[in-house]
């Protein structure tokens, strides 16, 4: 066998490796996908085309169980959320990697630190802080407790310590105050750290089901996952309608990954790959 | 005001949001969960805040002699023991396929990196419909194939697959991040050192065993540490797939096969109220991973 065919041969098998790790990968979703267009109480059926393909399923979801009025819920959640998370921590990003201060260093390992510690251990005194503050089934108790992002925080002084200080110097010399510098000179030469965190912060408040589920009772202010996740419970075999709000759930992320993808990937793995 | 003092005043007022929200929402609960720890509420009370009880240590002494507590520690260690190495393999096997120069390959990156950004709560939905005995794709074809093992009860509901099919669920998922981390690890290792391998006659498998592998301990070792301490916050997963069951048979108890310590820390928060037992758990989850971090730290230094 000459070379040419083998690595031929080769090309070919990993290829077939390929896809086929794909196929095990995304089966999940397209699982989800096909179900979703099946007609209800059809989901039993191994057909890979729905027959006939229905819209019902959405329909149903969004109307008479409320997932329409969930969605803009998310939204709003993981947009206001996403902004001022991505806000705070550009603000103190900025001071990290450009200002010198009392306690400096202390206190950028003091807040390193906290992340260590097992999410798991914040939700109890977490949820008896916001009960406290009387924010019970409220937006704001959805959003502001996970609005000091460290690990942003970390993303962005890495970041904005590659930005050359001269330019902050020069627009101090044009007469730029401390807030002009971080706005006119900071920010414009940030935006593809503070696109990264923004899509990482919304996506994690998109998927931030078991808080939203715990600080929210009343139906009004429910998101996707927690409509899907009581859903689930009240409607077990209601496999159909259960994928429809399954796809409403994950379609936005899905949506937002195909379009900026490089700024996930890197973000998401920036702080393992450099830490 | 000397120059020192406004710029440590500039600097503050830039970090006050983000410290203000830190402060009250990560670093005062952090505390507060002690004094939880060591009260309870009243138990005929639906305020959970009014009343609280001073009750010392009885919460963690309860603690030691509650069976299913030790028995969730015990489900968390085989879940991190499943999930850990699996985990690591598929990423991974994943980083060596990529690692190849192919037409296609930025498609297949993508591909196995979208799961991960997408939500725990919905796959593990979607696989309760795959694992179903009734509708479910998996036991359908297991039947045409003359397998009905699962007929009955599903992959789910079967005590001996419950947990393997949870952590499978999860592992699909979760591969595209370690899969990254891997391919770039990889692509740093220089080619020369193949090379000469490859002129002392080496084989391919023996590269990969000599080279590679070694030279990716650092990235094994993250997967290790990361892999675990996130296995000590399992929830969504089982709360989505199995809600901690199914229940088997333990000198006379019925314990869950899947009742992780993140699922019994909800359960004992959500559903019974029981803020202050919830905290003293999470508590001894806190021990374990700073146990699990340090073990971990020491045996990173001693191989450097």
């Amino acid at each position: 066998m000459d070379h040419r065919t083998q690595a031929r041969i080769r090309k070919v098998v990993l290829y077939a490796a390929l896809t086929a790790a794909a196929v095990v990968v995304l089966f999940p979703f397209f699982w989800m996908v096909v179900t979703a267009f099946k007609e209800p109480g059809k989901e039993f059926t191994p057909d890979v085309i729905p027959n006939p393909p229905t819209l019902e399923n959405f329909r149903r979801v969004l109307t008479d169980y409320g997932f329409g009025g969930y969605f803009v819920n998310s939204v709003i959640v993981a947009t206001v959320a996403a902004t001022f998370a991505t806000l705070f921590a550009a603000l103190a990003g900025y001071v990290f990697a450009k200002k010198r201060f009392f306690m400096k260093e202390k206190l950028f390992a003091f807040l390193l630190g906290s992340l260590m510690i097992p999410g798991l251990m914040y939700v109890v005194p977490q949820f008896a802080v916001v009960h406290r503050l009387g924010w019970m089934n409220t937006y704001q108790a959805m959003i502001v407790p996970h609005l000091a992002n460290v690990f942003g925080l970390f993303l962005m002084r890495q970041y904005m310590t590659t930005i050359p200080s001269e330019l902050l110097e020069a627009a101090r010399m044009d007469g730029a105050g401390e807030w002009q510098q971080f706005r006119k000179v900071m920010v414009p030469l940030s935006v593809p750290i503070l696109a990264t965190l923004f899509l990482l912060t919304f996506q994690f408040h998109w998927n931030n089901f078991l808080w939203q589920l715990i600080v929210v009772n009343v139906e009004r202010l429910y998101t996707v996952p927690v409509g899907l996740a009581l859903f689930k419970s009240a409607h077990e075999e209601l496999y159909t309608l259960k994928m429809a709000g399954s796809c409403i759930s994950v379609i936005p992320i899905a949506a937002l990954f195909f379009f900026a993808q490089r700024y996930f990937i890197e973000g998401m793995t920036m702080g393992a790959l450099k830490g | 005001m000397t120059t020192q003092a406004r710029d440590n005043l500039t600097a503050y007022a830039f970090l006050a949001p983000f410290l203000v929200i830190f402060a009250v929402f990560l670093a005062y609960p952090v505390f507060y969960s002690i004094f939880l720890a060591v009260h309870e509420p009243p138990a005929d009370s639906f305020d959970v805040f009014s009343n609280l009880r001073f009750v010392g240590l009885a919460n963690f002494a309860r603690l030691l002699q509650d069976t299913r507590f030790w028995w969730s520690v015990l489900m968390t260690l085989y879940y991190a023991a499943l999930i850990v190495p699996s985990g690591i393999a598929a990423s991974l096997a994943l980083a060596l396929l990529l690692n190849n120069r192919l037409r296609a390959v930025k498609a297949y990156r993508s591909a196995f990196f979208m799961p991960y950004v997408l939500d725990m709560l919905v796959v593990g939905i979607v696989w309760t419909l795959i694992y179903s005995p009734h509708v479910g794709i998996v036991v359908r074809i297991l039947k045409a194939a003359g397998v009905t093992a699962f007929a009955e009860r599903g992959f789910l509901g079967t005590p001996g697959t419950a947990m393997p099919a949870v952590v499978l669920a999860n592992v699909l998922k979760g591969a595209g991040f370690g899969m990254i981390l891997y391919l770039s690890a990889i692509q740093n290792i220089p080619a020369s050192l193949y090379e000469a391998a490859a002129i002392d006659g080496a084989s391919g498998w023996q590269r990969f065993r000599r080279i590679t592998l070694p030279l990716l301990r650092p990235i094994t070792l993250f997967m290790v540490v990361v892999g675990t301490i996130s296995a000590l916050n399992a929830f969504v997963d089982v709360y989505a797939m199995t809600s901690g069951g199914p229940n088997v048979d333990v000198g006379g108890r019925a314990l869950g096969v899947t009742w992780v310590t993140g699922y019994y820390v909800f359960d004992t928060f959500y559903t019974q109220w029981r803020l202050g037992y919830a905290a003293a758990m999470s508590y001894v989850l806190l021990a374990l991973a700073i146990v699990i971090s340090l073990a971990n730290r020491r045996f990173l230094r001693s191989e450097a």
